[in-house]
């Protein structure tokens, strides 16, 4: 693995994102912060493993929508996050 | 918990004499530390900022680690063990942090929350944070 202390730039975007994420979530209610946490969790997780890391264009794209829906849930109104899974595997005849 | 407690100890004894050589240079007129920037009456307690975590503080940031990152309670942690070795992945070094922050009370700067790759930097880090955060309060 690569020393750790060489993230590049858009890296440290992706992180600095996720610990936003976090801190919001820490604002909400415990059930709704438990919730934002394991969707945005999974959402991170799925896509370090799924995108490609030279796809910056995409990677940017993600920040950037990132950033807009963090900046949605840190309005207070706004209690929770939820998301809506479209089985994209349509083998059934 | 026979392993982690002699590698805390050994760690203390390297950052002792730092620690003390840092004293005779203050002493000597010149502010050779940056930090700790308030009044000159608690000298004491600037110093103690600057000396390594104690191992109780040690022991607290292992304890959450091994929670964040589900591992086992016999699993090998010492003070220099590296969260990278224990398998978290930079997303897991965030998640450490904001627990550490969650369960200290503090909050932990964008730039040093990078640079923390060991339990040692976090509870140096956390025992740093705290001692500003009591000498503001």
């Amino acid at each position: 693995m690569a020393p750790r202390l060489k993230l590049s730039g858009i890296q440290r975007q992706a992180l600095a994102l996720y610990r936003g994420f976090l801190r919001t979530a820490r604002l909400k209610s415990p059930e709704e912060r438990q919730m934002i946490e394991s969707v945005v969790s999974a959402e991170f997780r799925e896509n370090a493993k799924s995108v490609d890391r030279r796809n910056f264009v995409y990677i940017e794209y993600l920040i950037r929508r990132g950033k807009r829906q963090l900046d949605q849930l840190k309005n207070p109104d706004i209690t929770g996050l939820s998301t809506l899974r479209i089985n994209k595997v349509s083998s059934t005849p | 918990m026979a392993t982690p407690s002699s590698a805390i100890s050994a760690k203390f004894g390297r950052t002792a004499a730092p620690a003390l050589s840092w004293k005779a240079g203050r002493i000597s007129g010149q502010n050779l530390i940056s930090m700790g920037t308030r009044t000159t009456s608690r000298r004491s307690l600037r110093l103690r900022v600057l000396c390594a975590a104690k191992p109780e503080m040690v022991t607290k940031v292992m304890d959450i680690v091994k929670q964040q990152l589900a591992l086992k309670d016999d699993a090998n942690l010492t003070a220099d063990s590296k969260f990278t070795d224990l398998g978290a992945d930079s997303l897991d070094t965030v998640e450490i942090v904001m627990a550490l922050e969650e369960e200290f009370k503090i909050t932990v700067e964008e730039d040093n929350a990078q640079s923390i790759t060991t339990i040692q930097e976090a509870a140096d880090l956390i025992d740093k944070l705290v001692g500003d955060e009591g000498k503001a309060a």
